[in-house]
């Protein structure tokens, strides 16, 4: 086994270990899994790809992308990619220290809007935020606001908001946040040119594509067992041409979609072509989310529509995740603005480029 | 379950084959400037003049050793040249069966003797292949051909009809698999490939003319046609496995997805002046799906380029079944967006290319595994696997 396959073994055997109907039950009762957290963080999982230099474990984004996958995969109820790949990043690159615990993590911007000005030598800021992951469990919240620039970082502990509980389809934390003339000292804020709104949502939409692609392998690997055992008319159901069919399409959507998810991690990391190959994978993610979740519910028959079958806690998720960070619309919108403004020879080059072109 | 040892992270591209594209985006370029190809979707056009430019410049047979005229590259070369031929809807079809699949297999089975005759003209780009699988009774179920070889003394006599060998009528040979021993139990044994120089007595080809009454397709009878020993490929009953040796790289190519691309670039240019929310959204849909899908293409040849020969037959079924669909879809979502004519006949170049598209667009889930064997060959893998 070489470097990648044994932090994915030994990260599965975490991930597994939670993995089952009572405790994600529970999970979606409380908005997030404590006990997942803690071993998580035991292993140093929770800061991969956050610098060692700035208190994080260390690690690349296709490493990260690749732990976050295995925890979409087993529907892990915690602020994994907020915390390392959103989180972290920002507060490592704006060079504010990294608090301890679980991290929220939010985007400035419409529809969130969030002032912020001086009063009495500190910052205050006011405002509300929608949809914030696991905010209820943090310890502080992430903001970035702004691009280019006039962009800012902002830490801001769990005492400056009110939280107001939501959750996403499958029961995941998504809280509305409040901020009124919140106080902050200057070393919770800082400009930074390279931390961009822009940024962090690219960050935010492959962190939910690997997830996706999680995912789909589980219901693909749930819908195959289940296919072999069930039997209807004498034989198992897999022995129908019809449900093979079905199931090979399933398959399908599970390949594509990690494919261009970690062909994403990989332009993130090299940060060649990031907007482009983020948008290719979160447009194909949410694609196959719909198609595959569709397939696997469609294959088990009226038992993967309870509460009981473990498969929906899967599904639930993938249809959450397809609009978090920026829906197929909205990404397929601004890469389509994005190519038809620049035209088929430079399209071209766009898919076809490699990061060994680099100038 | 599938791609499991893929690493879909790493697939950069070594500079000197950017640099290759480069060079093959620029002569395509320069060709189409002097006129003397023009944008065609479908089978690709047969000229031979075209070809032998291609083989000149080292883009035929890029991975083969050069003792026999190949350039010994690498399959990512190989890649590269392939998609900029598809983007460009360069005429490659004279070359394209012997470079891609004839070629290989001389390769891997061919005696000296045999990969000396033909792969040297091959990469030159001045020899061309037909192939001798598919008969009236056998199409997806391939090993139930009937075509026979009898041992004669010296050689073998075959006897039998060929379907769907696209541009026999002008190819040099071509690859024929024939029953040697009588169908038993095991249909996949008993059969045996033999190459066959065209034309040779005993043979007759005749057209069988595709829907728009254009002529590839030919069916090719043998009437106890002589062929020498020295003419068997590979080994007397062994042809299932060599026919069915390359499919991980002949289904997971760029032609399995790209031949509708060109459309799709030039609805890009189309549209650019007057892009509304709907197109931006349409196009940005199948850019993610193309690049997505070229994702796999590209993962499967980078793996083959450092390994041997790696086991990517059931990827390869998927990225084919994934691809040839996509093709269509390139299709329908530019007559969502155009109130457009399809004319093959046309002047405009645009309604040409849709028609184009529209007509050929039934063959590519049939030919080279149809949608649903690819289907049942994933499936079947999936069974195993969990």
């Amino acid at each position: 086994m070489n470097d990648s396959a044994l932090l994915q073994d030994a990260v599965s055997r975490v991930f597994l270990d939670f993995y089952e109907n009572d405790r994600l039950n529970k999970a979606r009762r409380d908005g997030w899994c404590a006990e997942l957290w803690a071993a998580l963080e035991e292993t140093g999982m929770t800061l991969i790809s956050v610098p060692e230099s700035a208190g994080g474990s260390g690690g690349s984004v296709v490493e990260a992308a690749e732990v976050i996958r295995l925890g979409g995969k087993y529907c892990a109820s915690v602020p994994l990619a907020e915390t390392a790949l959103l989180a972290g990043w920002a507060l490592a690159g704006a060079g504010i220290a990294l608090p301890s615990g679980p991290l929220a993590f939010g985007i400035v911007g419409r529809p969130n809007q969030v002032e912020l000005h001086r009063r009495e030598g500190a910052w205050r800021f006011s405002g509300s935020m929608d949809h914030v992951p696991w905010a209820r469990n943090a310890s502080a919240i992430v903001l970035v606001i702004g691009s280019d620039a006039d962009s800012k970082v902002i830490c801001a502990p769990a005492s400056t908001y009110q939280v107001e509980r939501h959750a996403n389809l499958a029961g995941e934390a998504r809280d509305r946040i409040v901020f009124y003339e919140a106080k902050l000292e200057d070393a919770y804020v800082r400009a930074t040119a390279s931390i961009t709104a822009d940024r962090a949502l690219q960050r935010g939409a492959l962190a939910r594509a690997v997830q996706m692609s999680g995912a789909l392998d589980r219901i693909l690997e749930m819908t195959t067992q289940y296919a072999k055992q069930r039997a209807q008319f004498g034989r198992p159901i897999i022995k129908f041409q019809a449900v093979q069919q079905e199931l090979a399409r399933l398959a399908g959507e599970a390949a594509i979609a990690k494919a261009s998810a970690m062909a994403a991690a990989a332009s993130v990391m090299a940060d060649y072509r990031a907007n482009t190959a983020v948008a290719f994978a979160k447009i194909k993610a949410g694609e196959a989310a719909q198609a595959g979740a569709s397939i696997a519910h469609q294959l088990h028959g009226a038992i993967g529509v309870t509460d009981e079958y473990l498969l929906h806690h899967s599904t639930l998720r993938l249809w959450a995740w397809r609009s978090e960070y920026g829906s197929e619309a909205y990404w397929a919108d601004r890469l389509g603005e994005y190519a038809l403004s620049r035209g088929a020879a430079t399209v071209w080059d766009e898919i076809t480029g490699s990061v060994g072109d680099q100038k | 379950m599938l791609f499991d040892n893929t690493d879909f992270s790493s697939l950069e591209l070594p500079k000197h084959v950017s640099e290759l594209r480069r060079e093959v985006r620029d002569f395509l370029d320069d060709e189409r400037r002097q006129g003397s190809f023009r944008v065609h979707l479908g089978h690709g056009e047969f000229d031979a003049e075209f070809s032998r430019k291609i083989g000149s410049r080292g883009w035929i047979g890029i991975t083969w050793p050069r003792k026999y005229g190949g350039h010994e590259g690498s399959y990512l070369e190989r890649f590269v040249v392939t998609e900029e031929l598809l983007a460009a809807a360069a005429p490659v079809a004279a070359h394209w069966v012997a470079d891609r699949q004839s070629g290989p297999s001389l390769l891997r089975w061919g005696t000296d003797a045999q990969r000396q005759k033909y792969l040297p003209v091959i990469a030159k780009g001045e020899c061309y292949f037909a192939i001798g699988m598919s008969e009236p009774n056998s199409g997806s179920d391939l090993a139930s051909v009937r075509t026979r070889a009898e041992k004669v003394p010296d050689g073998w006599k075959l006897t039998g009809q060929k379907v769907w060998s696209s541009w026999a009528h002008r190819a040099h040979a071509m690859f024929v698999l024939c029953r040697t021993s009588p169908l038993g139990e095991k249909k996949h044994e008993g059969l045996s490939q033999f190459i066959v120089d065209l034309p040779s007595p005993g043979i007759t080809i005749r057209p069988i003319r595709f829907l728009n009454n254009e002529h590839h397709f030919n069916e090719v009878f043998f009437d106890e046609a002589f062929v020498p020993d020295e003419m068997v490929l590979g080994e007397i009953g062994q042809g299932w496995r060599q026919v069915t040796s390359e499919l991980a790289l002949e289904r997971s190519g760029p032609e399995r997805y790209m031949n509708t691309l060109p459309l799709l670039l030039a609805v890009i240019d189309r549209l650019k002046t007057s892009p509304d929310r709907m197109a931006r959204v349409m196009i940005g849909t199948l850019l993610a799906r193309f690049a997505s899908i070229r994702t796999m293409s590209l993962a499967i040849a980078t793996q083959f380029s450092r390994e041997t020969t790696p086991n990517l037959a059931t990827e390869a079924a998927l990225v084919k079944d994934i691809g040839t669909h996509f093709e269509r879809e390139v299709t329908e979502a530019v007559k969502m967006l155009f109130e457009v004519t399809p004319a093959a006949d046309s002047d405009d170049e645009f309604e040409r290319l849709l028609g184009e598209a529209t007509i050929f667009a039934p063959i590519s889930t049939i030919r080279g595994g149809t949608t649903q064997i690819l289907r049942g060959i994933v499936a079947k893998r999936l069974e195993g696997a969990v």
